[in-house]
């Protein structure tokens, strides 16, 4: 039984500036698996937070999805599947905004800024549920009350009559968590939603997710840059640099035998407590321009095996294990790509 | 014509021992509450309330503790960026005389502002955008009378070199850089005065990790070459790991445990300090199914109404009676290791490091 909620194929995401095309997302294959976990790792700018945003076709202006399909099975586990293809979908049209807020919700980075000051948390969670199911208003208010009671929320029949600012961020990002589960969601992506909290209240939002995610069986897609929360949380690894997703695998191959140049270099830049060593590796040089691109592989700059042909052939993805794949010339068999390549 | 008052106040102070720089004793930062236009003052924000710590010459000292624990109140503090309520802050000079910064008025602190530096969290509003890279990093020597200017250039010039970057560019506006770079030149606007102390406030929080290990490495490596003393304010674990000698660990502005940086790792002696550790996410999924992790129940404690006793004994598991009413001093175990905690001896704390 095929078990893919989702899957991405080639998915291109560019932005139509004045200075050029900035080719964010160019080329990612994803596959969702249900209930389980991915993490997508990279650093700033190189493109998770708009392929996410891609699957919810809320991409901004002046972004637009070019290329790819985002396949969607929208039939129920283990039934017939009914699969739609968002990326063909009006961002705009009725189709995605069914699906948006109820069968794919989002969490962001920065409660504050993600939560409207001036609604109470329970009207912005009532909303959403008003939106998508037959519910009166009075059911949802106790959907509402239950649903922030469920993300740990003390006193939730009070507070869901608070205003945001109110609480702390801890306490937001609860109730934007208890928003985006208000309709029962089939995927839950989180865009790096314990960055901006503390410690100590990072573990908590991120147990939660874990306890929330199986006692509802959903499916998380969590973007972050902190690979200590990556190794908490994910069950599957995707490794994004400049729009490519580099490697891709189970959680501990990613830690354990990372194979990918650049994921090497990630893993080994992070100071770490259980060990300590007189210096970081870090990785040299820094993300380029997103105007400048390399040419050939986009790491080829900052990568310390790189050789001739990583200057010019741009790597495919070679599977290595039936779970591990990974773009790189290293792994991969080019002889043949250059005489075609040169022939035309 | 009057003759201009000394600099330095008379009175003689003393300090721990020869190797100590900086000694801050029982400092208060209170900040009043008001509403409105009213000045009437409402209660008052003990952001900082009896801290006490020292550090030493050439030593990386740590402050960590989750925001509004005060932790940035003390490092302004000692910059004197504010003027504490009250305690001391004690400063060695070069020539071994000792004065308290916390008690100087505004002027008289001047002179010691190039010895102790500040290095800021985000790089992006830290640069004055209208400002070219040498007229940021030489400010401070132009307001000051430090050099002549035919030479400013060719100083920050070489200071540039130090931290990495082409002197080529100091005539670029700050837009012009990456944080990575930005971070640089804060580093060096931070160094361009010869400072012997650096606080360095959350310095690489904002950056990203292949870039943070860059700055990092390019700290330590400063640090060795200049003889440095960095107070680093973190809230990232695994970077005070990395960098710090010794750590001190606040919450809602009380020290609860001072030690060495290992120790703090290997055995904790405060429940706080055990919470804080437990809940660093792991960058190692081996065995992450029996890792234990302490919730922490509740929010951090209000600093303009804490609670009675012990400010942690409502989050903490381990709390009795006695901490309810009892607010722990900061005591020495023995090792230089200071913990308030009424409990320390008694209780077996789990270890990140075995």
């Amino acid at each position: 039984m095929d078990n893919t909620l989702i899957d991405v194929k080639d998915l291109k995401v560019h932005f139509f500036t004045d200075e050029g095309v900035v080719r964010a997302v160019d080329g990612v294959d994803l596959k969702l698996e249900r209930g389980r976990t991915l993490s997508l790792v990279g650093e700033s700018g190189c493109g998770k937070s708009v392929a996410c945003r891609a699957l919810m076709q809320i991409v901004r202006n002046p972004g637009k999805v070019v290329a790819g399909e985002i396949l969607y099975n929208r039939g129920a586990e283990g039934g017939q599947a009914e699969i739609i293809d968002i990326a063909k979908m009006d961002p705009k049209g009725k189709e995605i905004r069914d699906i948006r807020g109820k069968e794919i919700s989002m969490i962001f980075q920065e409660p504050m800024t993600s939560l409207s000051p001036m609604y109470t948390v329970g009207n912005q969670i009532i909303e959403n549920i008003l939106l998508h199911t037959n519910l009166t208003k009075e059911q949802a208010r106790d959907l509402a009350i239950k649903l922030l009671d469920q993300v740990g929320i003390p006193r939730a029949d009070r507070l869901v009559d608070e205003y945001p600012f109110r609480l702390s961020g801890g306490m937001r990002q609860r109730s934007m968590i208890a928003m985006a589960l208000s309709c029962n969601p089939n995927l839950l992506i989180a865009d790096e939603p314990t960055t901006a909290l503390d410690v100590t209240t990072q573990a908590n939002i991120l147990d939660l997710m874990s306890d929330l995610q199986k006692s509802y069986n959903m499916t998380l897609l969590f973007i972050t840059h902190d690979l200590g929360v990556v190794a908490e949380i994910a069950d599957e690894v995707a490794v994004m640099y400049l729009g490519k997703i580099v490697e891709k695998s189970d959680v501990y191959t990613i830690f354990n035998s990372p194979r990918h140049p650049y994921t090497q270099a990630l893993l080994k830049s992070i100071p770490k407590i259980a060990i300590k060593r007189e210096d970081l590796d870090p990785i040299k040089g820094m993300v380029p321009n997103p105007f400048r691109r390399p040419g050939g592989c986009p790491f080829h700059p900052r990568c310390p095996q790189a050789f001739a042909e990583c200057k010019v052939l741009v790597p495919t993805t070679t599977q290595l294990t039936p779970n591990h794949s990974v773009q790189c010339l290293l792994y991969e068999n080019f002889a043949n790509r250059i005489a075609t390549e040169q022939k035309q | 014509m009057t003759a201009q008052a000394p600099l330095t106040p008379t009175k003689t102070v003393e300090m721990r021992d020869e190797n100590t720089i900086l000694e801050v004793n029982n400092l208060k930062m209170h900040f009043p509450i008001t509403k409105g236009i009213s000045t009437r003052v409402r209660g008052w924000v003990k952001a900082a309330d009896d801290v006490s710590f020292f550090l030493r010459q050439g030593e990386t000292l740590g402050l960590v503790g989750e925001s509004g624990c005060g932790k940035t109140t003390v490092g302004r503090c000692i910059v004197r960026a504010y003027k504490p309520t009250a305690g001391e802050i004690l400063y060695r000079n070069e020539d071994g005389s000792v004065v308290d910064l916390a008690a100087l008025k505004p002027d008289e602190v001047r002179p010691y502002r190039k010895d102790i530096r500040m290095v800021f969290q985000d790089p992006y509003s830290s640069l004055n955008p209208r400002m070219t890279v040498l007229e940021l990093i030489s400010e401070v020597l132009k307001v000051n009378k430090l050099e002549s200017s035919d030479t400013i250039q060719t100083r920050v010039g070489a200071l540039l070199e130090k931290v990495g970057m082409r002197p080529e560019y100091m005539q670029r506006y700050p837009h012009a850089f990456s944080g990575g770079e930005r971070q640089r030149i804060v580093v060096a606007r931070a160094l361009i005065t010869n400072p012997r102390i650096i606080v360095c406030d959350e310095a690489v929080s904002a950056l990203d990790v292949s870039i943070r290990a860059q700055i990092l490495n390019l700290l330590e490596s400063l640090q060795k070459e200049f003889n440095l003393t960095y107070l680093f304010i973190s809230h990232d674990l695994s970077v005070i790991r990395h960098i710090c000698n010794r750590i001190v660990v606040m919450y809602v502005g009380k020290v609860v445990e001072v030690s060495d940086a290992l120790e703090i790792y290997t055995g904790p002696r405060h429940p706080y300090t055990e919470a804080l550790l437990s809940s660093v996410p792991l960058a190692d999924p081996n065995g992450r199914e029996g890792r234990q992790r302490i919730h922490l129940e509740g929010e951090i404690a209000d600093p303009s109404n804490p609670p009675s006793g012990c400010y942690f004994h409502p989050r903490c598991q381990y709390a009795k009676e006695r901490c309810k009413t009892d607010a722990p001093e900061l005591r020495d175990l023995g090792g230089n290791h200071f913990v308030a905690c009424h409990f320390a001896e008694d209780l077996k704390l789990a270890a990140v490091i075995k």
